[in-house]
């Protein structure tokens, strides 16, 4: 592995990517950023979100997270909850974003790209190229910026702020914005080709499909991405008592939750699919019903029903099946079995199209609805224009159109710099695999800490959120159930190896071997730390908090002190990261703080991690006394490390009684509670005890 | 493997009071398996060292190394190179005896002094636990034993036994934790169905080939020219 400009491990070509960042589609460096997030980081992991991902706010709500379905933490209890992660450190980083933003970039080429839309795609596109050097000009025919992210989803889910942070972010790079422009109506396509070396179409999916069926123009009847844009724009559509939505997608599913909060007495939601086979997310369909949506299932539409020419209510066919064999839609349905439902007004949610109007007359070649497209270079037939987002992929997520506006990016350079086409290699992304049954088996179960959303009979009566963010007790708990996959031990020097087999036998997870010399699997390895600490070669290390760099951190602190001014007894403690609720130990300590208060603290991720080496290293640097404080009994996340760590504290109390030193200078203690809570006392007491006199325990 | 045990660290210390720059070596092969003279220990050591002389406001150099064996040349060569280089005063082995030994050889006017306890060639019995196996007599008799060794294994280096002090298996040197190796012999005969073999009394042995016989040797026809 090779470390980035920002410090995360960037998994080089051939080796494997944890799960959940294979899974991402822009590869966001999770572990990293929950990694800092646990040590109470948070301005390194935005670092680290932003690396990947211009759209972190918009993300930390609304992402359907593939990350988490692939977590290798569901093998064990539940998945790591990291979008819930993500949100916490956008909106704890606020007025570091801002101060981390970069000058406008300097256009460094005479080469100029149009981009057409400024949804999450085409804005992607157009910050990379702007950094770049590209002169970029956005064009956008909303009177927003962000694309479906403003002008579909509901704020009860995106708030427009959350979404602003983001945009503001973009367009601090200087690209330029033209919004209130529609290419086809306010410039002609041919204007912009004129005008420009590359234009990169990235309209999206921006109108809904409507149904073929009878009364479909029938007053009360709203297609659904016209009503969520009147939605958004807070043009409140008039709904009757009753609306049904069509639709059993996401889609649909905001539709009916955005119609509830508008007052109707009563909203349905039919769909062609079985419970079972809803392409709605889980979570969503819950939150939808918990909200009093009654959801009808298996019904296609036949024919909405009107009287004087407003609809009087919809009249449904059973639906047998929606796909066929090879899994293609083909509906079919049994005309014998209807259903009527009265209702004062319908929403179709079927799915949206793409609007290529303003190709009409354009050498770009349309096939129907459908804009013709490479996928493996984002080229159109016509030379020099080029798509992303959802007008390329069909349907999709944010974040994969995020992913597709990079690629865009870099394929517009690659031609505007050679004038040929960039085929992007297929790449197949190996990530590590699930984490075995038999490591999981060892492994401690904790609990995904979880929020209360807004009671439902409270959420309906508004647009406003009504998910709480994180409190950082509840992130911190959070960022430290990540099993840190594939950062774990390795031999660091493999030519020390002894193979002496100590590894292998302490590993309470069964994960090292000793095959001459020991290695550790990358899969299974949990990152306890353990071997690295009784290894007597000192010949393993762990990626993740690497023991050199924690000793080195404390070198370096007990360097900067005038050791004669250093309030006596001077204790330096061992303390388990994981015990923090907040950043107020996990912050460093100023040369002051220490010397005022005697007390120097290191923090571990768990202090079985702590070799005898480091246990005596301490009085060598002047500490009068040495602490270790633990987790609560049983808080620890590894098996067996309470039984080591104390057999190895034993040991070191009779070495310094042989040094000298006093083995009752060494102390391991148990915390009460959170660190927060208990460490203060557990360092004033443990300084106040006269050791002479003091008994060993 | 040859295990060894830490020296108590105030002998090791008295060893060292008149030194200002000390070296402390450990050994990467058996005494880092046996967890007395690896990497690890060197730096306990070191750390021990710096912490105990410091307290009686003495400063040293206490500089530390550690090589892959201490019974080759090639090894040792880059420590010798060191101590001239460095000023050395004096070195500190956590390597077996061996490698003590190798070291004072060639060390010129440098002492060099023991940080452990050479006990035996030894097994791995269990996590963190040696026991002794071979007595390197030089003269191997275990054909007769069961692969068994008297020698190395019987408290009185009986080559006839047991002798009275065997009881429920267990000697009377140490009835907890060494176990009577008649009674090992014994029983793995029996297994191998050739009790009768103990009818054939072992012939005194003789220890020439042990230290006996003067200072040994072992040499390799295809690799060195014998004399
Ligand atoms: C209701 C709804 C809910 C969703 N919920 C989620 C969710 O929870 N999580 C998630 O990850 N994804 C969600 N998505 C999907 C996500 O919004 C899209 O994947 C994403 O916005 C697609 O980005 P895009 O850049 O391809 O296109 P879009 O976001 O559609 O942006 C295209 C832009 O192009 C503009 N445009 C179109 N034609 C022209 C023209 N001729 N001239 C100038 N401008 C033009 C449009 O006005 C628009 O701003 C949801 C989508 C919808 C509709
Ligand atoms: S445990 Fe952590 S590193 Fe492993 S898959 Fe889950 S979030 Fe990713
Ligand atoms: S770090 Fe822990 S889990 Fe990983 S190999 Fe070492 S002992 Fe096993």
């Amino acid at each position: 592995m090779e470390k980035s400009s920002s410090g995360s491990f960037k998994v080089m070509a051939g080796e494997a990517l944890a799960t959940c960042s294979a899974a991402c589609p822009v590869h966001t460096d999770t572990r990293e950023y929950v990694a800092r997030v646990s040590r109470g980081d948070y301005e390194g992991a935005l670092d680290i979100l932003l690396e990947v991902n211009p759209f972190p706010s918009v993300c930390g709500r609304i992402c359907h997270h593939p990350c988490e379905s692939r977590c290798r933490r569901t093998g064990i209890d539940e998945a790591v909850s990291l979008r819930m992660i993500k949100r916490f450190i956008v909106e704890n980083t606020r007025a570091y974003r801002i101060a981390r933003r970069k000058k406008a970039m300097r256009v460094k080429s005479d080469k100029a790209a149009a981009i057409i839309g400024a949804g999450p795609s085409g804005l992607t596109a157009a910050m990379d190229l702007a950094l770049r050097g590209y002169r970029v000009k956005v064009y956008e025919k909303d009177t927003k910026l962000g694309g479906m992210l403003a002008h579909a989803i509901p704020r009860y889910r995106l708030p427009p702020d959350a979404l602003a942070q983001d945009i503001e972010d973009i367009l601090a790079t200087g690209i330029e914005v033209h919004m209130g422009c529609s290419v086809g109506v306010d410039i002609s396509f041919e204007q912009l080709k004129k005008e420009n070396d590359a234009i990169l179409i990235a309209v999206g999916l921006a109108e809904s499909h409507s149904l073929p069926i009878p009364g479909t123009g029938s007053q009360g009847v709203f297609l659904g991405v016209t009503f969520l844009w009147d939605v958004a724009n807070g043009l409140c559509p008039q709904l009757g008592k009753r609306t049904l939505v069509i639709g059993g997608g996401n889609v649909a599913i905001d539709i009916a939750r955005a119609a509830k909060r508008l007052g109707p007495e009563k909203v349905y939601l039919a769909c062609l699919e079985s419970r079972e086979e809803m392409p709605a997310w889980k979570w969503e369909i819950a939150e939808a019903e918990e909200e009093g949506i009654e959801i009808l299932n298996s019904w296609g539409p036949k024919a909405i029903l009107e009287k004087e020419g407003a609809v009087a209510g919809i009249e449904f066919r059973r639906c047998g099946s929606v796909f066929d064999a090879q899994r293609r839609f083909s509906p079919t349905y049994d005309e014998s079995v209807t259903n009527t439902v009265e209702v004062d007004s319908v929403i179709v949610g079927i799915g949206q199209k793409a609007n290529l109007d303003f190709l009409i007359g354009s050498p770009v070649s349309v096939n129907g609805a459908r804009l013709t497209c490479d996928r493996e270079s984002m080229a159109t037939s016509e030379p020099g224009v080029f798509a992303c987002g959802e007008v390329m992929t069909g349907p999709g997520s944010a974040i994969q159109a995020v992913g597709t506006g990079h690629e865009a990016a870099r394929v517009i350079a690659h031609y505007l710099e050679t004038g040929k086409i960039l085929k992007l290699a297929n790449k197949k992304v190996i990530d590590i695999g699930e984490l075995p049954a038999a490591t999981a088996a060892e492994a401690r179960r904790f609990d995904r800490v979880c929020v209360d959303l807004t009671a439902p009979a409270e959420r309906v009566k508004d647009f406003s959120p009504i998910e709480p963010v994180y409190t950082e007790e509840e992130a911190l708990s959070e960022s430290r159930r990540c099993l840190a996959c594939a950062t774990g031990a390795h031999l660091q020097f493999p030519n020390h190896c002894a193979g002496c087999l100590t590894c292998m036998r302490i590993c309470p997870f069964g994960v090292a071997q000793v095959r001459r010399t020991a290695f550790m699997p990358v899969q299974q390895c949990q990152t306890c730390g353990l071997c690295a600490a009784e290894c007597p070669a000192f010949a393993i290390d762990v990626l993740r908090f690497p023991t050199g760099a924690m000793k080195k951190a404390m070198v370096d602190s007990v360097a900067g002190l005038d050791l004669e001014k250093v309030a006596r007894p001077f204790l330096i403690s061992y303390c388990c990261v994981n015990g923090t609720t907040s950043r107020k130990y996990l912050k460093d300590q100023s040369a002051e703080e220490i010397m005022e208060s005697g007390v120097l603290r290191v923090l571990v991720p768990c202090v079985g991690r702590l070799s005898v080496a480091d246990l005596v290293s301490p009085f060598e640097l002047g500490a009068d006394k040495v602490a270790v404080v633990s987790c609560p009994e049983d808080g620890c996340f590894y098996p067996r490390v309470e039984d080591w760590l104390s057999r190895r504290i034993n040991r070191t109390q009779k070495y310094l009684d042989e040094i000298g030193v006093g083995k009752d200078k060494l102390q391991l203690f148990r915390m009460e509670g959170s660190g927060d809570e208990s460490w203060a006392r557990i360092w004033a007491g443990f300084r106040a005890v006269n050791i002479e006199t003091a008994v060993g325990k | 493997m040859i295990v060894a045990d830490p020296k108590p660290f105030l002998q090791v210390k008295g060893y060292l009071e008149d030194f200002g720059k000390i070296l402390v070596v450990g050994c990467g092969t058996c005494t880092t398996v046996c967890l007395s003279g690896g990497e690890a220990e060197v730096q306990i050591l070191a750390s021990g060292l710096r912490i105990a002389f410091g307290k009686e406001g003495r400063q040293k150099t206490i500089l530390e190394d550690c090589i892959q064996r201490h019974c080759d040349l090639e090894f040792v060569t880059p420590i010798l190179s060191r101590v001239e280089a460095e000023g050395v005063d004096a070195v500190v082995s956590l390597a077996c005896g061996v490698g003590v030994n190798f070291l004072a050889d060639r060390l010129g006017n440098v002492p060099i002094y023991p940080g452990l306890n050479t006990t035996f060639y030894g097994a791995n019995a269990q996590q963190g636990l040696w026991t002794e196996m071979c007595a390197g007599c030089g003269s191997c008799i275990v054909a007769h034993t069961g692969g068994i060794c008297p020698v190395a294994r019987c408290s009185k280096h009986l080559l006839n036994g047991p002798c009275g002090g065997s009881e429920k298996g267990k000697c009377e040197v140490d009835p907890k934790n060494i176990e009577c190796v008649w009674q090992l012999i014994y029983d793995r005969l029996k297994r191998l169905g050739r009790l009768d073999d103990l009818r054939n009394l072992l012939p005194p042995k003789d220890w020439s080939t042990a230290s006996d016989g003067g200072v040994r040797r072992s040499a390799r026809e295809q690799l060195y020219d014998v004399k």
